[in-house]
This record gives structure tokens, sequence and C-alpha cells, in this order.
């Protein structure tokens, strides 16, 4: 099976993000980035795939800022076996598009999404790309298995599980799973080093990269959490009801 | 200088995050003296245990800074793992991968990497520590081969050891040539004749085995010879241990920041007179000093790496790292103990267990006094 994942690279985790001046953006400098983590668990997912069949080949592509390069190379170095690199910006659409033409150029036989980037959250490039190839798309799988020109799907579900049969070439957006993704290895660090990512810009793709775009009108931090109020006059009649009453008047959560 | 950056960096966090899995691990296995299995199948897998492997040979020939950083990031955490992890993949694939012919290294080196155990190297007796040419140790002919006699003590991994490397003498001790004869021999550990003794209670590195090993007529044929005859002594416990002590400056570097990094994390929680035991200055004079003591301790352990890796003599550096670097992990862990006080000595702050683990790096691969005695040894040569 060939397999093609979608990744893209995003302000890592575990670092606290910082709103920039002027409300709009983030603060970037300084900043850790990583594989968003949905897309670490296709990553996994397409990984297991490849570990029960070695004839498996797993690819992954980005298309965004150059240093993106640094996302692909840690693919690589979980043990995905080539990346390339899309340089460019586009609109949601604009980038299914330019992701259509990579995927149709590499024929794979399925093309893994997270199901959604942890910066935006938007969970829009996988169905929109399905959408752009004309491909069927399921969405939230947490477990892949190939059959001649098929594929079978596990989405997790209330208490249970559905498996679905979509004929390929096809687009999954994956959901976390139990299966954490797999750190590189020291050799997949070594031989991820010594791997060509080829690059291109993403005017070379000859695609509409325009369409609606969002604009983030602000940006705003959670705001800071207050202490907390300790009731502690009277006895606890009369404590319980001042408790309801600030509960409904001022948490109103009643 | 040597620069830990791009790759040798990338490797060291690959293995920094994989050992904080472990952390929730330590207490059980250090009461119970033992490295869970799957935690060294675990390094396997990572691909640690092969790090000093050529690539040809099936492991990733990684540098020797590299292999250090390693080793500080596994002792950051958990020293007992770093020192089993020192001995397999330093001395005991290092001097397997300088010596060994191809057919030997086919054989020996997969089993130091494949995780299912790690391998011993058998050099102390109870007769010789710091003068380790007076060992006793016997390899008697016996038609193609010898017979290996003796005891050997102090030796790391024994219960975990596919194979040990062996340094017995050939012939007879001569006096006047202390090294002469001393042969070093890969011997498998499910060889007829091999006695290992009980597990070793140790002060600290608890989780690390330490056990003697009895060799009563152990039969080994020419495959199992390292390198020539006579010349173990000088291409095997000498060579193997100047390398063996960077990884052990670099196990001290790593102690060393795993206690700066509890005191500081306490200092600045604990609230005593109103502020946290952070503002006041004695202990951030002694914060201070351990953190620079530390940082020197690691451009030492990296300088006398990076010169191994580039071909330059490397023995008084690696001295000299050791020397500072296990003395400066001992500074530090006391600091940190204090620092935590009363908690510093209960059992489930950490800072007592690294206290402890320290302790054994002024001793092992050289006590503090032998690496003196190799640095004064190689000033005075220059001198001359």
């Amino acid at each position: 099976m060939k397999i093609l994942i979608c990744l893209k690279q995003v302000p890592d985790s575990t670092v606290r993000v910082k709103v920039a001046p002027g409300g709009k953006d983030i603060v970037t400098e300084g900043m850790t980035w990583a594989i968003s983590p949905y897309d670490e668990y296709a990553i996994e997912l397409a990984l297991e795939v490849k570990d029960g069949d070695p004839t498996t080949t797993v690819s992954v592509v980005s298309v965004g800022p150059a240093r993106a390069r640094d996302a692909l190379r840690q693919a690589l170095a979980m043990g995905c076996d080539d990346a390339s690199l899309v340089v460019g910006e586009a609109s949601g659409l604009g980038l299914s598009r330019a992701l259509a033409k990579v995927v149709m150029e590499a024929k794979p036989d399925v093309v893994l999404c997270g199901k959604q980037a942890s910066d935006d959250d938007q969970g829009f490039i996988g169905p929109a790309l399905a959408e752009a190839l004309s491909w069927p798309h399921v969405p939230f799988v947490t477990k892949l298995a190939g059959a001649s020109g098929a594929v079978e799907a596990w989405r997790e579900t209330e208490g249970g599980h559905e498996v679905w049969k979509a004929s390929a070439p096809v687009v999954l957006t994956v959901q976390k799973s139990a299966k954490e993704p797999r750190y590189p290895s020291l050799p997949g660090i070594m031989k991820a080093k010594k791997k060509e990512i080829p690059e291109r810009e993403i005017v070379s793709l000859n695609v509409d990269t325009s369409g609606q775009t969002l604009e983030i009108a602000s940006l705003e931090p959670p705001p800071v959490r207050g202490g907390g109020k300790m009731l502690k006059d009277g006895d606890m009649a009369a404590i319980a009801a001042d408790l309801v009453r600030l509960l409904r008047e001022e948490a109103k959560v009643l | 200088m040597p620069v830990a950056r791009g790759t040798e960096r990338e490797l060291a966090d690959a293995v920094a995050a994989y050992v904080a899995t472990l952390a929730p691990s330590i207490a059980a296995a250090e009461r119970e003296g033992r490295l869970p299995p799957d935690a060294i199948r675990g390094l396997g897998r990572l691909g640690v245990l092969g790090m000093t492997v050529p690539e040809a040979d099936g492991g990733i020939g990684a540098s020797a800074v590299a292999f250090a950083l390693v080793l500080e990031e596994l002792s950051a955490v958990w020293p007992s793992l770093a020192v089993a992890v020192s001995v397999n993949s330093g001395i005991v694939a290092g001097s397997i991968v300088r010596l060994a012919t191809a057919a030997q290294r086919a054989r020996w080196l997969p089993r130091l990497m494949d995780g299912e155990g790690l391998a011993s190297f058998c050099l102390t007796e109870p007769s010789s520590g710091s003068d380790a040419a007076s060992l006793r140790a016997t390899a008697v002919r016996d038609s193609d081969g010898w017979r290996i006699s003796g005891e050997k003590l102090f030796v790391t991994n024994a219960r975990y050891a596919p194979f040990a490397l062996v340094l017995a003498r050939v012939g007879e001790a001569d006096p006047a040539r202390p090294h002469a004869g001393i042969t070093a021999f890969v011997v498998p550990m499910t060889s007829n004749g091999i006695r290992v003794g009980r597990s070793e209670a140790k002060h600290g590195l608890l989780a690390s085995d330490t056990s003697a090993i009895v060799f009563d007529g152990v039969r080994v044929g020419r495959d199992d010879l390292l390198g020539e005859e006579g010349r173990g002594f000088g291409a095997v416990a000498l060579a193997g241990l100047d390398s063996g002590r960077i990884g052990i400056a670099a196990q001290a570097v790593g102690i060393a920041r795993g206690a700066i990094a509890l005191a500081t994390a306490y200092a600045k929680e604990r609230r005593q007179f109103g502020r946290p035991i952070a503002e006041f200055q004695s202990l951030r004079f002694a914060l201070a000093r351990a953190a620079v003591d530390t940082d020197a301790a690691r451009l030492l352990a990296l300088r006398a790496a990076w010169s191994k890796d580039n071909g330059l003599p490397f023995g008084r550096l690696a001295a000299q790292a050791k020397l500072f670097a296990s003395e400066a992990a001992n500074r530090a862990t006391h600091t940190a103990l204090q620092v935590l006080g009363g908690y510093g000595y209960l059992c489930d702050f950490g800072a007592e267990r690294l206290a402890r683990d320290a302790r054994a790096t002024t001793i092992y691969e050289g006590t503090s006094e032998i690496q003196r005695l190799v640095i004064a040894r190689s000033l005075l040569a220059e001198a001359a």
C-alpha cells in the first residue's frame, strides 16, 4: 500500500503561546515547532501498516513555510520513507488544491490527514482535499487495514467502533487513538539526516491558491483565574445558603 | 571546542524523551535492585545500545560526543541505567569494534544491541583493583584453546550479560613485566564452569547489577580470543578505561544536572520565613557554584569526547574530565540534598538517591587518586 500523509507544523503543545501586539496573531519568535499532534497519530497509524507489511511506503508532504522542513525531518526519523516540502502560503481552499496536485502526482492509495491541526483547529483541509480530488473521505479514523483495491477504516464511536470500507484511493482523517505515536529511534534520526527533502515553490504547482479567506478579528488569552473565596461565617446552613446565592448571582452557574 | 548541536543534540533529546517515560518505574526498580527487562529492551529498540557500533555492523556509528550526551541524559534521570549502558556500549562494544575480526563482530555485536541483555566487563579481582595489571585470573592452553580460571569482582551487568569480556593471563606472571600475558576473551555466560555470585548490596546505583563471577576451568576457543594473545592489557583494559572515563564523566554531569534540577524546583516552591527559600543568598550561592561546576565538567567531558572523535590523544583529557566531573557531582548532589533539607533526606524525593549514586563516580573506572596519577604522569612526560 502507498500512503501519503499531509502534515502541518504547529507550535509545540507544551509551549505557552502569547498573543502578539495587535491582537491578531501569536508571538512566533523563539517558538518551538512540532508536528501537529493528530498528524503524529496519522504517522503512527501509517507506520503500523508498514510494520505489518514492509512493502508499504509512507510519504509525507507539507505545504507551508521553509521551517516546516524540520517537521518533515522528524517524520522521516519516526520511520516515514520520504518527504517533500512545498513552500508558500494559500487560503484553506488553495492549500487543498495544492495538496491535491501533489497527491495526483504521487498517486497514493491512501491519503491521511490529522482530523484537525492543533493551531487553528478548523478541521478543514482533510475534507476539502477529498473534495478537490473527488475521492471518498472517512473522518475520525483510528485504525487502518488494506485489502486489494480497498481499505478498511476503524472509527471510534460511543461505546464501540465502526468499520468502514472504502474503495482506494481514499482520504482518511485521523483521530487520536490509544496507540501513542512512536519516538524517533536513533538510527531513524541518523537515516533521516541523509535523506533529501525536495522543495518547490507553491507557484510551480500552477493551482489557484486564492479562495475565501478567513481573518482573525482578535485573539485574547484566557482570563487570569481569580482567587477562590472561602465561606466561613455562620453555621453550615448559613454557609450553604450563601454558597447557593453566590453560585446563582456571581458565578451564574445555577 | 566541541559543538554539541545538530544530530548529536537530536540523538540526546530522543533519549531524554525516552528515559523520561521510565521515571515512574525507577523507585521500584531501585528497591528491587534490578533493571526492568522492558527498560533494556526499550533502549535496544531506540538504538541506544548500538550507538557506538558502526553502521556496517548494524549500529548507528554515532560520535563519542553523541554518546557522552546520551549518557548525560540517561544519568540525569536514572544513573543506574546509564552505568549499565556505559559498560555494554562503551567498554565492551568499543573493544569489540576496535579489535574483533569481521566474523567475531557479526557474532557478538548484535547481542549487545538487541536489548535482550547487557554485556559485562571482567577486570577487577579480589587482590587487584587500581593495580589492575596484578590480576591473577589465568588462561591455560588446552589443545587449540584455553581454560580460564579465576575470580572477578565488581562485574556490572553480570546478571544481564549474554557474554563477558574477560581479562586473564596466559603464561606465568612476570613481576618485571606486569602486563605480560594479559589476554582478552569474550566468554558466553552459558559456558560450563561459570558461577555468578550474589548481587552485591551497594550504597548506590541499586538497580544496576554488580556481582562476582567465578571462572572454573571455562573452555574458550580461538574464536573467543579478542585481539592478540598477551596484548589485552593495553589494547582492552587501558584503552577501554580511557573511553570509559569519558562515559563516567558524562554520567557524573548528568547526576549533577539532575540534582540541580531538583534543588532549583524545590527552592522556588518551598517557603520559609514568608518567602521562597530561593530568595536566600546562601542557597543561591550554593546553586550557582553547582551550576558552574557542572558546566565546567560537561565541557571537559565533551572536549575529551571530541578529541577521541578527531583521532587526538584523549587519555589525559578523559582522566581530567572524570576526576573533575565525579567530584563536582558529589558536591552538587550534597548541595541539592541540603537545599531540600529534611525532604532531601527522605527517599521519596530523589535527592538522596542521586547523592548515593554520585558516590560511585569517584571510585569506578579508576579512583580520583588514580586519575591524578594518570594526569600527573602525562603532565610530567610532556615537560620532559
